[in-house]
């Protein structure tokens, strides 16, 4: 089976990865250690494997690798500043906005694309904006509130 | 892993239409069907990307709006010009295709091309007399989207690329329009959808469109229920006369989403509400804050 090689910017750095033809851009970055973004339903459904490419909120399990060649990639691992967490993450930890904690990384990295765009939102922006995110554990209530109170804490 | 043997990412047309000639490649855009639905890659092998060819445009011109292969949901959810043409219908389709993130990757040719009777922007493209532009190592043609879908899956489309799809503006001023989706949840692809659109002079209906969603093998033109439509002054009791033949129209299937029989009952309720917004008897939705 052919490598492809494909050089891209990940959390800032220039990377080149060699991938398969048929990998998916979540299975290469598990393969390179960047562990975040999770498996779960693995058909798009619920955007457990959220990283923003080229600015945007994307599902990772249902691009190719290949296709990520000249991308510029934000993965939840790239988020925090100098061992300081993004006041996303703050917000979500402050809120006790995760149950079993593994669609948490999908939840703010769409999160953190939808703030870039909106960053005055109202709840019902907030919860349209997080409507693909599934959680197991049902726990939606507190996302809404960290991402309101993200959203208030990137503004100051 | 996905058992792809070989990727392709041509950078001109020519170059990709050749891959295309050959069996066994696909084409991938978005990758958001093909990826996930093993339906899609049945007897291929290998995937030609067409994201680098440049099609991620959306033009006006010679009367007609140009969507390209590559122009993602979002992008045309977003557009001014889409969402000012007949109520929006076409931005509003691509609105509630499923989540942000998808929107984002996938693409309103994809969704064509996927060719699924359940898709949320083919009702609005036939409501608006869309063609889509082929093209293989034989070179274009232009099908109208109304011969385009064959079945479940199935399309006219034969190792080719749809290049774009082209939506008639002659009447952009007149033009009104509805459209309506039910589904289970804001994620969920559609029980029924419809989309409709309506030319209205001197208090009567002169042009009718009306498409059903995710009630028959394909996205289905209820052309009886159109010329009932035609003709008539655009009311609640024409629209209603116009939803039972819908009823009578439709061919639903029964699976684990809803029973054949809601689904009938279901399309009614749809094209009614469709109707209204494009008669200004109710508002339109505006999905498109949401895209």
């Amino acid at each position: 089976m052919p490598e492809i090689e494909v050089k891209l910017q990940v959390n800032g750095r220039t990377v080149t990865w060699r991938v398969l033809p048929g990998e998916t851009l979540l299975e290469a970055l598990h393969a390179h250690h960047l562990r975040g973004a999770k498996l779960i339903c693995g058909t798009g459904d619920c955007c457990g494997c959220g990283v923003i490419l080229n600015g945007r909120s994307i599902n990772s399990c249902c691009m190719l690798a290949a296709q990520a060649d000249d991308a510029d990639l934000l993965t939840i691992e790239g988020l925090a500043q100098d061992g300081k967490l993004h006041p996303i993450q703050e917000a979500f930890a402050e809120e006790g906005a995760a149950q079993c904690g593994y669609c948490t990384p999908g939840f703010i990295m769409r999160a953190y694309a939808f703030l870039q765009e909106h960053p005055h939102p109202t709840e019902e922006e907030v919860r349209a904006a997080l409507a693909g995110n599934i959680c197991r554990c049902t726990g939606y209530v507190k996302p809404v509130a960290a991402v309101l109170r993200a959203a208030e804490a990137m503004r100051s | 892993m996905l058992k792809i043997a070989a990727y392709y990412s041509p950078t001109t047309l020519a170059e990709t239409v050749t891959l295309l000639a050959e069996a066994g490649r696909t084409v991938i855009a978005g990758g958001t069907d093909l990826l996930v639905n093993p339906r899609y890659m049945v007897g291929v092998r290998e995937v030609v990307d067409i994201r680098k060819l440049g099609l991620d445009y959306i033009r006006a011109e010679n009367q007609a709006l140009s969507i390209g292969a590559g122009a993602t949901m979002r992008t045309v959810a977003m557009h001014p010009k889409i969402q000012a043409l007949a109520g929006g219908i076409l931005a509003r389709g691509a609105a509630v295709c499923g989540s942000p993130n998808i929107r984002n990757m996938a693409t309103v040719a994809g969704n064509v091309s996927s060719a699924l009777p359940s898709a949320d922007t083919p009702p609005s493209l036939l409501a608006l007399d869309a063609q889509a532009v082929l093209v293989s190592i034989q070179g274009e043609r232009v099908v109208p989207l109304n011969s385009f879908f064959l079945g479940p899956g199935k399309s006219v489309r034969e190792r080719e690329l749809i290049r774009e799809l082209r939506v008639p503006l002659a009447n952009f001023d007149t033009l009104r329009g509805g459209f309506y989706k039910i589904s289970r949840t804001a994620e969920d692809i559609s029980l029924v959808n419809a989309a409709t659109t309506l030319i209205i002079e001197d208090g009567i209906i002169t042009a009718a469109r009306l498409v059903m969603g995710a009630v028959a093998p394909i996205p289905l033109r209820a052309v009886q229920a159109e010329e009932a439509l035609t003709g008539q002054p655009p009311t609640e009791e024409t629209f209603r006369r116009a939803a039972g033949i819908v009823c009578e129209e439709v061919r639903p299937i029964s699976d684990h989403r809803a029973s054949a029989d809601y689904r009938r009952r279901m399309s009614g309720v749809a094209a009614v509400r469709a109707l209204r917004q494009a008669a200004g008897l109710a508002p339109h939705g505006e999905e498109w804050h949401h895209a």
